[in-house]
């Protein structure tokens, strides 16, 4: 065996070119959809993935119930606090809707409509890699997730867009992630802008806002939704909120720094948007 | 050396990686120091060819390569790059330096400069990236990564010394 590899040792190195040469191709042939070997791993991988899923949220459940129940206590008494003022606003938006809908009717305008057709997923994994930021997701081409499908949290914060597909697994390309440029509206001013992710924030779990509308008035906390232009993305899926407006070093055009809507550290489950029907 | 020797020695070695592919698959990306996830399988490539020479290195460079594709979505990149860099550091640790953790570490440094390098100039050529901003992300995982030499070389030394002398390259 030892002269076998002495001998062949440029054999070695061949096959390694060779099944590199065979990965890149694969993966370059279908647009979005894992190749053939990736998906195979992936199938065989994902129950693994789910179980040692399940152990570590039970690791870290049991470490958040013993060390972390007075944070949660003080976060429960401010979520109260904050349900009390959201109804007593659903007070008046429930008014204010009657109100919008007789009017509505009154000029014969055209109903809105919103149909979204959604498949339910666990985060299995999260991607190591430093220069991505992506999650995998137990859902695949079995279930209908396509390539470019949005997904989004429980509280249809976006997460990010499905970027590889296999059977029974998804890859996610976060909203923070440099691979990431969709177009964001400001839900203060109605403004459009571009969201997109860099290297500089990504490590910090933000993403930024770049080609601001001119002379636009930003403040903290403003709203970033999906703007839905292109009819790729649903529009108005909350992104995040501005944190601050800085300036880019040459000093000609400013950008905003988003911190996303969504928990990106600790997703457990996700919706995934199959397909949307939205009228306005 | 038989060939049941010779299976045992490699199992082993898969086996030792598997809690390499776990720290960095499951617990540093869900845990990651200072917002930076170490890169550990490249590091059990470079610590194994130190170890066991540049055929062997080539080797398992390219399992461990397929194994990080798959992960990183790198797509073959890392097969071709760690079989190379596993031949390398198995050359130079052979007629250069000493098979000890001072080599390792020397070559891992090496390798991980490389691989991130490549990762920096692709960027920086092909998408136009600042080079500030890449190197934000370059240097902590550089150096994340080299401060887990030690544990690697530890873990994949003691599997070395109990397989069977005659097995070595």
């Amino acid at each position: 065996m030892r002269d076998f590899f002495h001998h062949n040792g440029i054999l070695v190195l061949i096959i390694a070119v060779l099944l590199a040469l065979i990965t890149v191709v694969l993966s370059l042939l279908p647009g979005g959809r894992a190749n053939p070997a990736a998906n195979l791993v992936g199938v065989v991988v994902t129950p693994v993935r789910d179980g040692i899923h399940a152990v570590v949220s039970w690791v870290e459940r049991v470490y958040s119930n013993a060390f972390e129940q007075d944070q949660k206590d003080a976060e429960l008494e401010a979520l109260r606090q904050e349900l009390a003022q959201i109804r007593s606003k659903l007070r008046e938006a429930e008014a204010i809707k009657e109100e919008n809908e007789f009017l509505h009717s009154a000029l014969d305008l055209r109903e809105k409509r919103e149909e979204y057709q959604l498949e339910l997923a666990s985060v299995t994994a999260y991607g190591p890699s430093n220069w991505s930021k992506t999650i995998t997701i137990n859902k695949g081409s079995s279930h209908g997730v396509g390539v470019d499908d949005c997904v989004v949290d429980q509280y249809w914060n976006l997460v990010g867009v499905v970027s590889e597909v296999g059977l029974n697994w998804a890859t996610v390309t976060t909203v923070v992630d440099t691979d990431i440029e969709l177009g964001g509206l400001i839900a203060r001013t109605g403004g459009t802008a571009i969201l997109e992710g860099d290297f500089s924030l990504m490590g910090e779990g933000r993403l930024k806002l770049s080609y601001l509308p001119e002379n636009s008035e930003l403040i903290t906390n403003d709203i970033i939704l999906t703007s839905g232009k292109g009819g790729v993305y649903p529009p108005n899926l909350p992104v995040g909120h501005i944190e601050e407006v800085r300036t880019d070093p040459s000093g000609m055009t400013r950008y905003a720094v988003i911190t996303p809507e969504t928990d990106l550290d600790n997703l457990k489950q996700v919706l995934v948007i199959q397909s949307f029907d939205i009228v306005e | 050396m038989t060939t049941r020797e010779y299976c045992i020695k490699w199992g082993a070695y898969a086996l030792a990686l598997l809690p390499v592919w776990f720290l960095e698959a499951f617990v540093f990306s869900r845990i990651p120091l200072w917002s930076v996830t170490p890169m550990l399988l490249p590091l059990a490539a470079v610590v194994l060819a130190v170890l066991e020479g540049p055929l062997a290195g080539a080797g398992f460079g390219i399992l461990v390569g397929m194994l990080c594709d798959m992960i990183y979505g790198s797509a073959g990149g890392m097969t071709l790059l760690l079989s190379l860099l596993g031949t390398g550091a198995g050359l130079i640790t052979q007629f250069r330096l000493r098979q000890n953790l001072l080599g390792c570490w020397l070559c891992s440094a090496a390798a991980l400069a490389i691989l991130d390098g490549l990762r920096v100039l692709w960027r920086l050529v092909i998408k136009g990236i600042s080079l500030a901003a890449l190197l934000e992300v370059a240097l902590p995982e550089f150096v994340w990564s080299l401060i887990f030499v030690p544990l690697i070389y530890g873990l994949f030394l003691w599997v070395h010394q109990r397989v069977p002398e005659r097995t070595h390259f």
